[in-house]
């Protein structure tokens, strides 16, 4: 008898400990990442302060605040061209690749045909046709939306189609076995396996819109923070620079925050 | 076992041909329409026309792309040593990982290229400013890779180091660095594409030498076809480079 306490004691005693340590964990990982970020900035601002380093060189942390603060408008002004290139020329890649993703897998002879290219153009600087899409496009937001698209299609184009090439190989010969129809299958079957990959494919995809986006704009653009960045460059005004970056960064950040939480739900939703 | 292999031969040969037919079909139709539409010419010129091009100017567009390319490569080699040392060196201390590790992970997700202006206000218009550029670009991926790699050695194994008192300099050396192989090299993978992108955006913003420069310099004229050709070199350099640097 007083061992069976003595054992459910000990037991409670672990599950305290266990407790602890876990609270202690995901305190060590909030806590030293937030205080090493805090760290960095005192040091910058500290440095910026102790070594006298001039603002045009590295403004300290305070003043980028500051010059955020001071260009709100300003900033805002360029952030809605960026933010909606981005948008646009994502969603144009979404649409193009999860068709060609689901054409390569329909079809076995455009899966042998296109999808080497599409791999292939993996590797290929596709940054470096910017300037032919402004000759294509012209100057306009019509070269941005297309560029951006065309950086971020090729990771959405590859996710879904391995993303439908990776269904489970039992789960096909059942429906084979009840005699689905192909079309019912990718419905029904081999689309909702594909999702995780889709979102995986997305999530570089998004990233990669962001630049494309930015880099539309440092050649061609009239607006967009990635013009503004090169304006301010241009006469620098580096904290200018660095509360555009700071700004483009926290729309960059939202975005992939979307897509993590619709990644998130979707999974709950369909995997329990 | 035979007709299996036989099968997957076949495969990869049946492969192989098909794609290679549609780029062939796809180049062939390019000129067709490129010739029969000579407006159009000067916005996609036809293959011949761009091959033309190089043979041309060969020996202009190859001094660019030596320079495009000896950068690049200088730029993905340093930051290969820079990204390796600082992931192993992240990997050693749990709470030095999880003290930068968000960190990386949320420069993965920004858009470092916004950054390259700065660079240019740091250390000029010259090679400095993109070969710093380019390591920047490259080296997160790699310190990445190599972190999450280090991380990944099984624990029995590392018990069973620790049981035969093998030294922590043989056990990175003979243990921990050859398991984390597969995961530095997928990051080397990324890491050279991004080099050669942070190069080329380098070049487009200094406008003083490279095949960068030459693309938007071409394209600010409507030399579309010499556009193409430096696209075309930068492709050789990018598939150069890749092969080089994943030849296990």
């Amino acid at each position: 008898m007083s061992s069976a306490t003595d054992r459910l004691e000990f037991r409670s005693g672990a599950v305290r400990t266990l407790w602890f340590s876990v609270g202690v964990a995901t305190l060590r990982a909030v806590v030293l990442p937030v205080a090493t970020g805090v760290a960095a900035l005192i040091a910058w601002e500290w440095a910026v302060w102790a070594l006298h380093i001039p603002q045009v060189v590295l403004p300290s942390p305070s003043l980028v605040v500051h010059s955020v603060v001071a260009n709100a408008g300003l900033l805002g002004a360029h952030l809605v061209p960026t933010a909606m290139v981005t948008v646009v020329g994502f969603v144009l890649a979404m649409l193009l690749g999860t068709a060609i993703g689901i054409a390569i897998a329909a079809s076995r002879l455009a899966r042998d045909m296109v999808y080497p290219c599409v791999l292939a153009f993996q590797f290929v600087p596709k940054i470096a046709l910017a300037p032919l899409f402004i000759v294509w496009f012209g100057m306009g937001l019509e070269s941005r939306f297309a560029f951006s698209a065309f950086i971020s299609f090729f990771p959405i184009a590859v996710a879904m189609t391995s993303g439908l090439e990776a269904t489970d190989r039992r789960t096909l010969a059942l429906c084979r076995s009840l005699n689905a129809t192909p079309r019912r299958v990718l419905l029904h079957v081999r689309i909702p396996f594909a999702i995780p990959f889709l979102f995986a494919g997305m999530k570089i995809a998004i990233t990669m819109a962001v630049i494309g986006t930015v880099v539309g704009e440092f050649i061609s653009s009239r607006s967009g923070l990635g013009y503004l960045i090169l304006n301010a460059a241009s006469r620098m005004q580096t904290d200018l620079i660095l509360a555009a970056i700071v700004v483009l960064c926290a729309v960059g950040l939202v975005l992939y925050g979307l897509i993590e939480a619709a990644d998130q739900i979707t999974s709950r939703r369909f995997r329990g | 076992m035979m007709t299996d292999y036989v099968i997957r031969s076949q495969n990869a040969v049946r492969r192989g041909v098909l794609s290679i037919t549609f780029v062939g079909l796809l180049v062939l139709a390019w000129e067709v329409a490129a010739r029969r539409n000579t407006g159009a010419a000067t916005a996609i010129p036809p293959p011949s026309e761009i091959s033309d091009i190089i043979a041309r100017h060969h020996g202009l567009l190859l001094q660019q792309a030596a320079s495009t390319g000896l950068e690049c490569a200088v730029g993905f080699f340093v930051a290969v040593v820079c990204g390796i040392l600082l992931g192993a060196l992240i990997a050693y201390s749990t709470s030095v990982s999880a003290a930068l590790y968000p960190h990386m992970v949320v420069f993965q997700i920004i858009p470092k290229i916004a950054l390259a202006p700065l660079f240019i206000v740091w250390l000029g218009v010259g090679t400095q400013s993109r070969l710093a550029f380019t390591v920047f670009s490259a080296f997160f991926p790699i310190a990445i890779g190599t972190l999450t790699g280090l991380r990944t050695t099984p624990a029995n194994v590392i018990d069973l180091c620790r049981a035969t008192v093998a030294p922590h300099w043989r056990v990175f050396m003979a243990v921990r660095f050859p398991f984390a192989l597969p995961h530095i090299f997928s990051g080397l993978k990324v890491a050279v594409t991004m080099a050669l992108i942070g190069e080329i955006v380098g070049e487009f913003i200094t406008a003083q030498i490279g095949l960068g420069y030459i693309i938007k310099f071409a394209a600010s004229n409507m030399e579309t076809a010499l556009v193409f050709a430096a696209v075309v070199l930068l492709c050789a350099i990018g598939f150069q480079h890749r092969r080089l640097g994943l030849r296990h």
